[in-house]
């Protein structure tokens, strides 16, 4: 019995909260992580209000907790100023996706059109993605494959159709998720980012790979190779 | 204490031994003295059988009477086998960490994209960096909440490469390696480097359901 009762406390001590990172005030997180009084509760406010706009308030919460641990180097006004424009973003993002024909929108979808948005697609873009995507609970993989294709260097209209293309092959949604991989290993041999723009929007594909560790599959000449230096 | 108005005979007859040098006043006396104990005896009221069985169930079972609280701020001497203590904390700290992992993987801020429904599926994604000379790299991200704490890497000595694994839903992902808990670095290998909005980089990376392939 006695036993039983240790072992008992050790586990609640030991054992995080599992609400620290979904349940718990923003704000409450801040000061636990030792961030002032000043800069919890205008994280807080912005969080409230975002709140109270219906927009989704994780991709706040989480820029303010990097804000927070980059605080070396970023001074609080910064963060703050930073979450300012990410929620703009966010009310764009929110528009894009009611534009769409998603309304009420699911915060995941505003969120991935905010993040899309920032990563330099168009409103148009956006919408185009969402309404290409077979169902609207998976417009967001979408959004943040386009996204990240764009982040590779490629053109956002190329990264659109990308995915527009991938989810018309009638593949399991989510297997979206691999077209920056399959990019990443066409770039490693070679390619440059505008290469493989160009034959996407030529209307060439880029082929999911069945297993990663064999590559990305592809149309695309693949270009020579470079003679050994001696 | 001695009553000095009875000799030592007195005391002795009070006593109820037999004596014969007392006077009659005495011994008559003493006699009253006796009959007045007696009489004040026999008005005492005798406790029955049920209180000794009362008392009786108190001393044969304290630990049933003893409060928890009672218990609980008592020392107590405990006995502990090293190895059974030891798998004890090795089982514990699995089960802090596989609810942590689950805390940050359940967070939509973590930009990871549940499907089917299937929200705990997982693939083992690879980090790794090649920072000789250096005590000490950890991994930050939205996946965990970008605490630079909470995943160390390790070190290949040889090598000078630092390595950790990390199961992550299928999502995208930023992420910065930190050196000595002060020099944070992107990751060359990810997919792309991105504004940060602070003016740095944050690396980027699109866990699919198959995992990630790097450049």
């Amino acid at each position: 019995m006695m036993r039983l009762v240790l072992l008992l406390i050790a586990i609640a001590a030991l054992t995080p909260s599992a609400g620290y990172a979904q349940g718990v005030d923003v704000g409450e997180q801040l000061l636990a992580r030792g961030a002032s009084a000043a800069f919890a509760d205008a994280v807080a406010d912005l969080v409230a209000t975002a709140r109270g706009e219906g927009l989704p308030t994780d991709p706040i919460a989480d820029k303010a907790f990097e804000g927070w641990a980059k605080r070396a180097f970023v001074a609080p006004e910064r963060v703050l100023t930073v979450l300012a424009e990410l929620a703009t973003r966010l009310r764009a993002g929110r528009d894009a996706t009611v534009t769409a024909g998603l309304d009420p929108p699911p915060g995941s979808v505003v969120a991935a059109a905010a993040e899309a948005l920032g990563r330099g697609l168009t409103a148009d873009q956006v919408r185009a993605v969402i309404e290409a995507a077979p169902a609207p609970e998976v417009a967001a993989v979408g959004l943040l494959t386009a996204s990240a294709l764009a982040a590779q260097g490629l053109e956002t209209a190329a990264a659109v159709k990308a995915v527009e293309d991938a989810y018309r092959s009638g593949r399991p949604p989510e297997e979206v998720l691999e077209l920056p991989s399959a990019v990443a290993g066409l770039l490693a041999q070679g390619l440059v980012p505008a290469d493989v723009a160009r034959h996407i929007l030529e209307g060439g594909q880029i082929l999911i790979p069945v297993t990663p560790a064999r590559g990305p599959i592809t149309d695309l000449p693949r270009p020579p190779k470079r003679p050994r230096r001696r | 204490m001695t009553d000095e108005r009875f000799s030592s005979d007195t005391h002795r007859y009070l006593d109820g031994e037999p004596v014969d040098l007392i006077t009659d006043d005495e011994r008559a006396l003493a006699d009253r003295l006796n009959e007045a104990v007696a009489s004040y005896a026999r008005g005492l009221e005798v406790p029955g059988p049920e209180v000794d069985r009362a008392v009786m169930a108190v001393i044969s079972s304290p630990a049933r009477r003893r409060s928890f609280w009672r218990w609980f701020v008592a020392s107590h001497v405990v006995m502990v086998r090293p190895a059974l203590a030891a798998a004890a904390v090795i089982a514990i700290i699995a089960f802090s960490s596989l609810v942590s992992m689950r805390t940050f993987i359940g967070s939509e801020s973590a930009r990871e994209i549940a499907t089917s429904g299937d929200s705990l599926r997982t693939v083992l994604v690879r980090f790794e960096v090649r920072a000789p000379g250096v005590q000490r790299v950890t991994l930050a991200g939205s996946f965990n909440g970008w605490d630079a704490t909470a995943i160390g890497l390790t070190e290949n000595r040889a090598t000078g490469v630092w390595t950790v694994t990390v199961p992550l839903a299928p999502g995208e992902y930023q992420y910065l390696f930190v050196l000595d808990d002060d020099r944070w670095i992107p990751d060359p290998t990810a997919h792309a480097q991105v504004d940060d909005g602070f003016g740095q980089l944050n690396s980027v990376i699109a866990v699919g359901p198959r995992g990630v392939v790097r450049s």
